[in-house]
């Protein structure tokens, strides 16, 4: 059995590595590697040969010239406007500011409209916290405006009503509720922080009195603040500031990715993460995560315990414990609640015992987050652990709440239950897909006599409704809402709504028997009652800034615990089992393509890869190698690649788990949890923790749009009302299937040269410059020959020919656009791959397409796993996680320049690396020549085939539908089949800038574009703010300056490319206090580079480069001595 | 032993040559006609709507361009006027001018005239007005003498080599921003247009790309 574990015992030193075939250097893996697009990307297939092709063409060409006559111009109209509305300038696009309204939080936004279309979402940089930056879900949710599957049509049973049809129903139903005082009447809306419909809703019940208004989302993200409420005993939300805090842990709380308000927390995290000055490097934050899943902020911590969620309350017990053994305070009671909670042997006690010693090292600078799915007693246990750190007040706010009424779902199921409802009214939400499944909701929705639903979509939902009323998408109405921190934002209407639909305000004013119905009078009264003022100015001002400051929630006052967390403490039940092969541990996780499910018809999302298992298209069960090797051991099936097909004695290995030509052969199982049975792909996933068990949820729509029909295994049946996160006892199954997933993870494979660089903060302090003595730069270092130590701006326009004999091209424009990415605060969040794709037009290629290595990203996030040792089997034990945004990094001396037969990819002046489609003929002879892998090909015509219908050609369906061109930012190119295209620097961007800055310029030589005027798409939505770009000519820039940094370096610079984006190492910050087996100098991946090309410091000096294929011992702690 | 080629075989080399010189010249003749923009569009005029003269406007009663063409100098694209500009005299000069009856129409009916577009630039070319009329780029460059103009029609090629010709020497073409909308404008000389070319390149730190990213994009 060991046999299929041989290749990973043997592993050949490559410490950084995405997949485990990469790590086994399977045959299979190499030559997908090595080629120039992965195989099957490349070639024609589907029973079509060369000579049918031939025959083709010859008929098309004979046929050309009949087409001929066509030739001559076509008449083109121009249609102006008859009257032309103010502001309105043609060709220019506007920018209004609004939020994007989800269950937890709004999101403020500065839209960007072309012709009062919407086109892309950008951050708003005058709403303090986000500063400008958004979230992978806010790029994409412009898309679902489009969505040419969005529900069209109000209808009642079959038949389709007008819009005064629908009116009417909506009164009807409005004058019966109030009649009867809302008695069998119920209402099931999904939550939201619009102060204004809380207001319809309070109007709408004093109306009703015996209306039944429950709230339910299938996120429950609302944990942390019902604890801080029965904490407090008043309704209180905890704000975390991580700019604030140096220490900081994180119990199973990814606040960098999926929490509510990450937007938020990744930019103050990555405020005291950065460091320029190696001086200054101490002050760099220090991060523990506790976790049993591999999150985003898993993988930006400095030290990361793996341990099953049912530890999680031990473990904060432990550590409250531990700080109460330091000296620290709490109420005596609490003391002997914590005290006497039961201990848990499966925690680490050295572990917890190391980071309480630095938690309170740094008392009034250290926080601990819980995460807001975390059970009540862990969320306690959280607040009192703050407490004891001095917390409050400096690392987090307590804010207090508005008090928001609202019965559960459960509670509304046993109304319906008892027959006490004859109408129910849904707001939102898709219940019928995402109930708690202990309650049977499709079939207790029967129940009630009338459903009515008020949707966006023809989901599960609407189509068991009795009446289906349309809402606009958030880009079509008047509305308003909160941030995580209670300040007010506006919701405005970017285009007249494209359906005949009904803002929820709207309806519920209507049901609520008000004068005044519209929301936009409405949002306006919610302003003055919140004191932005009466004056029409003040209300302008609100909507052109798009927050009206100063009108968060007041922070709460003599906070002090209330004697109920004494008592929820001491009902602490004993100490779990661990958990093991027969016992799983199962997490639920909203999904970082589709959240909920609400996104699951958002091709953007689905195609684009998870950050961790870069899996598109699909969720999939995720396993840790530990168990996928338990599993195969109990001869389930083999889940691990073997390095050969054919073993010592001659026998052809059956290989179901490798990667054939690309295509992850994934295993089926059936996981058994919580009395359902989820069937699904198993992929394994190293760094979780062995027995726990990650489903992603949000997949398995049946009603859904076409893109999203297919996609993945719903996970909802597994998950009961009263623990939406985690759960236990369960087994998984293999069936013996084989499932092919599109996964991202070795396209475009670097193959573990020192592309990522990373260091630790020790390090950093005392050799800053040990970036440049790593790799082959240190041996090999771009050839400048006598220009090498010229400034930075003479050395971007001259093009040094650095001793060679050919002529260097220079660059004449007075500036030069450059980048500078910072991998220390990048948390890999794929933002900037969503930004890029709304901004250039990117198409999405379906999962066909994916499966053949044919996406189309600009922005390829590479994720790599370094491991400091494996165990007995060979596999990774720990693992640390790096990120690298990789695009086109614009080459000075571009080798893909050189191959161009008809000169299509040629600089410009301003030393950008361009493409100019229409001369391009598409031999891929760039891509072949481009070292980075950064080019992607039109295999097909991507913007004029439906997804699906590709090799049809002509033949096929026309598509994407009207409506999505409508999304299309019409300042790029479309492309169209057979040319090649990758990253432009956002070139639209720039000659807007420099053109604007002509216009003003007029008749003088103002003519430079100042420093932060031009912004990136991915710049921009950065919400970590890692990506700078500017001028380089200029060494005032920040970009200038960024380079300048000792941490500096160009990805295979010894290549002479001499790239204009370059990257800053990472650093890591480990606690030297650690105990000794979970201590480390060094991150994990430098072992890869000790053992490759030595230590670098100086030549002859552990030059170990010929030997990397041979064994050698962890090198982790190498590497202070050079 | 009878001949293997019959007799017209000899003639046949001559007319396979005088079949393929038929063939690539029509195609040559065809390209040049269809492909090329010096015969393709310059000259193209077709009928408006609106039998509208700039000459009349523009020459005769003194009109200046961005009276009509408001957003030249703030946007990429120059606008053709709204109904609402044209009614601004016409509601009050020649109100029942039977020419005028499609303008009155639009008004009325709050529908758009049906101009015909006479340039255009192909869709991978974003050329920008307001970065031109701003730096001294008259109109009159790429759209010659449309003050003179009956019907507008086509007058240079718009072709990527007539726009290289000014990027590559703007001294020959450049003009004070003050002349920019004065079409009648004519430089004392080629000197003195060479002379004062070269001082507003400097001063104005005029620099036009001649790379793709300029128009391509």
């Amino acid at each position: 059995m060991d046999q299929e574990f041989q290749s990973l015992e043997e592993k050949t030193g490559a410490a950084y590595w995405k997949s485990l075939d990469e790590l086994a250097q399977t045959g299979g893996f190499r030559e997908w590697a090595e080629r120039e697009f992965p195989q099957g990307a490349s070639e024609l297939s589907g029973g079509f040969d060369r000579r049918h092709f031939m025959k083709i063409m010859a008929a098309s060409f004979g046929l050309a010239g009949v087409g001929l006559a066509g030739c001559r111009r076509p008449k083109h109209e121009i249609l102006p406007y008859v009257d032309t509305p103010e502001d309105v300038v043609p060709g220019q696009p506007q920018f209004y500011s609004t939020s994007r309204p989800t269950p937890w939080e709004n999101m403020p936004v500065v839209a960007e409209t072309h012709g009062a279309r919407p086109t892309k979402l950008e951050g708003n940089p005058s709403v303090p916290g986000t500063a400008g930056g958004t979230d992978i879900f806010t790029q994409a949710s412009v898309l679902d405006l489009y969505d040419p599957s969005r529900a069209k049509r109000n209808r009642s049973g079959g038949s389709t009503l007008s819009r005064a049809e629908a009116l009417d129903r909506i009164t009807a139903l409005g004058e019966k509720i109030r009649e009867s005082g809302g008695e069998g009447v119920a209402f099931l809306a999904e939550p939201s922080t619009s102060p204004s419909r809380r207001r319809m809703v309070a109007e709408l019940r004093k109306a009703c009195p015996a209306l039944t208004w429950a709230e339910y989302q299938p996120i429950d993200y609302q944990a942390g603040d019902r604890a801080a409420t029965r904490y407090y005993g008043r309704p209180s939300r905890v704000q975390p500031h991580f700019d604030r805090a140096r220490r900081i842990l994180a119990v199973d709380c990814d606040f960098l990715g999926r929490e509510p308000g990450s937007t938020r927390h990744t930019r103050a995290f990555s405020a005291s993460r950065r460091v320029d000055d190696p001086k200054e490097a101490k002050r760099m934050n220090r991060l523990y995560a506790v976790e049993g899943d591999l999150t985003l902020t898993g993988a930006m911590a400095d030290h990361r315990l793996k341990l099953a969620a049912r530890h999680y309350e031990g473990f904060l017990a432990a550590l409250a414990r531990a700080l109460l053994a330091g000296g620290e305070t709490l109420p005596p009671g609490l003391v002997a609640a914590v005290r006497g909670m039961p201990e848990d042997p499966a925690v680490p006690a050295d572990w917890v015992e190391a980071v309480a010693d630095d938690l309170r090292a740094h008392r009034g600078e250290a926080l601990v987050a819980v995460g807001t799915g975390l059970p009540e007693r862990c969320q306690f246990l959280g607040l009192a652990i703050n407490e004891m750190l001095g917390a409050p007040g400096s690392t987090l706010s307590l804010l207090e709440r508005e008090e928001e009424e609202a019965t559960t779902i459960s509670q509304l199921a046993n109304a319906l239950q008892q027959g006490s409802v004859n109408t129910l009214v849904i707001l939102g939400g898709n219940p019928v897909y995402n109930a708690p499944a202990n309650l049977d909701w499709p079939l207790l929705q029967q129940m009630a006599g009338e459903v009515v639903r008020l949707g966006y979509w023809d989901d599960e939902t609407s189509v068991a409704a009795n009446t289906f009323l349309l809402t606009p998408h958030y880009l079509e109405e008047w509305s308003d809402g909160e941030t995580r921190e209670g300040t007010l934002l506006p919701v405005q209407p970017m285009i007249e709504p494209l359906m005949d639909s009904f803002p929820e305000l709207e309806v519920l004013a209507r049901l609520g028997g008000r004068a005044t119905v519209d929301p936009y009078e409405i949002v306006r009264e919610t302003f003055q009652q919140r004191g932005g003022g009466s004056s029409p100015g003040a209300f302008q001002t609100f909507l052109a800034t798009g927050v009206l400051p100063e009108s968060g929630y007041p922070v709460l006052r003599d906070a002090t615990p209330t004697g109920e967390v004494v008592r929820v403490l001491r009902e602490a039940p004993p100490a779990p089992s661990a958990a093991s092969a027969s016992d799983l541990c199962v997490q639920f996780r909203p999904s970082n393509q589709t959240l909920d499910g609400r996104f699951a018809n958002n091709g953007w999302m689905l195609e684009c890869p998870d950050p961790m298992s870069k899996l598109t298209w699909d969720n999939a069960i995720l396993i840790s190698p530990q168990l996928g090797k338990q599993l195969e051991e109990a001869g389930e099936g083999q889940i691990f690649p073997a390095a050969n097909l054919m073993n010592e004695t001659g026998q052809l290995v059956q290989n179901t788990a490798r990667f054939k030509r690309g295509k992850e052969q994934a295993l089926m199982a059936e996981l058994t949890v919580n009395g359902a049975t989820l069937r699904g792909p198993v992929h394994v996933l190293p760094g979780l923790d062995t027995y726990t068990v990650v489903v992603p949820i949000g997949f398995g729509r049946t009603a859904v749009g076409p893109v999203g029909q297919g996609s993945g295994f719903d996970a909802y049946p597994a998950i009961p009302a009263d623990n939406r996160w985690n759960a236990s006892g369960g087994r998984l199954q293999l069936t013996g299937e084989v499932y092919e997933l599109a996964n991202t993870q070795e396209h475009w494979s670097m193959e573990g040269r020192a592309l990522l660089r990373e260091g630790s903060v020790d390090e950093f302090a005392k050799k800053p410059d040990f970036v440049s003595k790593m790799s082959v730069e240190s041996h090999s270092p771009p050839i400048y020959g006598r220009n090498k130590n010229d400034p930075l701006a003479e050395k971007v326009t001259e093009i040094p020919q650095g001793g060679s004999m050919y002529k260097t091209p220079e660059f004449t424009a007075p500036q030069q656009w450059g980048m500078s990415i910072d991998l220390n605060v990048c948390t890999g969040c794929n933002a900037c791959v969503i930004a890029c794709q709304s901004e250039n037009n990117i198409p999405i290629v379906g999962k066909d397409q994916v499966l053949r290595g044919r996406e189309m990203h600009w922005i390829r996030l590479d994720r790599y796993f370094a491991t400091q040792s494996e165990d007995e089997d060979g596999l990774p034990d720990d693992v640390q996680v790096a990120f690298q945004g990789m695009a086109c990094v614009h080459c000075e001396l571009a080798p893909c320049e050189t191959v161009c037969p008809v000169n299509a990819t040629v600089h410009d002046s301003q030393g950008l690396n361009v493409m100019a489609y229409n001369r391009c003929v598409g031999t891929r002879y760039c891509a072949n020549n481009c070292p980075y892998k950064v080019r992607r090909f039109n295999f097909f015509d991507w913007n004029k085939r439906e997804i699906d219908h590709f090799y049809e050609g002509p033949l096929g369906p026309s598509g994407p539908p009207k409506p999505l061109k409508m999304q299309k930012n019409p300042d790029v190119t479309v492309r169209m089949r057979g040319v090649m295209e990758k990253c432009t620097f956002c070139v639209q961007r720039i000659q807007a800038g420099k053109i604007n800055q002509l216009a003003k310029a007029g008749a003088s030589s103002d003519v430079l574009v100042p420093d932060g005027t031009i912004k990136t798409a991915c710049q921009q939505v950065c919400p970590a703010e890692a990506i700078v770009f500017g001028d380089v000519a200029d060494p005032t820039t920040r970009v200038s300056r960024a380079k300048e940094s000792p941490r500096d370096y160009a990805v295979l610079g010894y290549l002479n490319t001499r790239p204009r984006t370059t990257y800053q190492a990472k650093l890591r910050n480990p606690n030297p206090a650690m105990p000794s087996k979970y201590r480390y100098s060094q991150p994990f991946g430098r072992r890869d580079y000790e053992q490759r090309y030595g230590h670098g410091g100086g030549h002859g000096k552990g030059h170990a480069g010929d030997d990397h294929g041979g064994k050698q011992p962890a090198a982790a702690s190498h590497g202070n001595d050079y | 032993m009878a001949n293997i080629f019959p007799r017209w075989a000899n003639r046949a080399p001559l007319r396979v040559i005088g079949c393929l010189l038929l063939v690539v010249g029509a195609v040559i003749a065809g390209g040049t006609y269809y492909l090329t923009p010096k015969y393709a569009r310059v000259g193209y005029e077709p009928t408006q709507p609106v039998s509208f003269s700039h000459d009349l406007h523009v020459t005769q009663l003194g009109m200046d361009c961005r009276y009509c063409h408001t957003n030249v100098d703030r946007s990429q694209h120059s606008n053709v006027p709204a109904t609402q500009t044209c009614m601004a005299c016409h509601s009050m000069v020649k109100t029942d001018a039977a020419s005028l009856q499609p303008v009155r129409d639009s008004w009325a009916n709050n529908e758009p005239i049906p101009w015909v577009r006479v340039h255009k630039t192909p869709d991978y070319v974003y050329f920008n007005h307001a970065a031109h009329v701003n730096r001294g780029v008259s109109c009159v460059e790429c759209h010659g003498q449309v003050n003179e103009m009956e019907e507008v029609y086509h007058a240079k090629s718009l072709s990527m080599a007539f726009c290289l010709e000014c990027h590559r020497e703007p001294e020959k073409y450049l003009r004070p921003n003050d002349k920019v909308y004065d079409l009648t404008w004519q430089p004392e000389s080629e000197q003195a247009q060479i002379e004062m070319g070269e001082e507003l390149v400097e001063h104005w730190r005029v620099n036009p790309p001649e790379s793709c990213s300029g128009c391509h994009r």
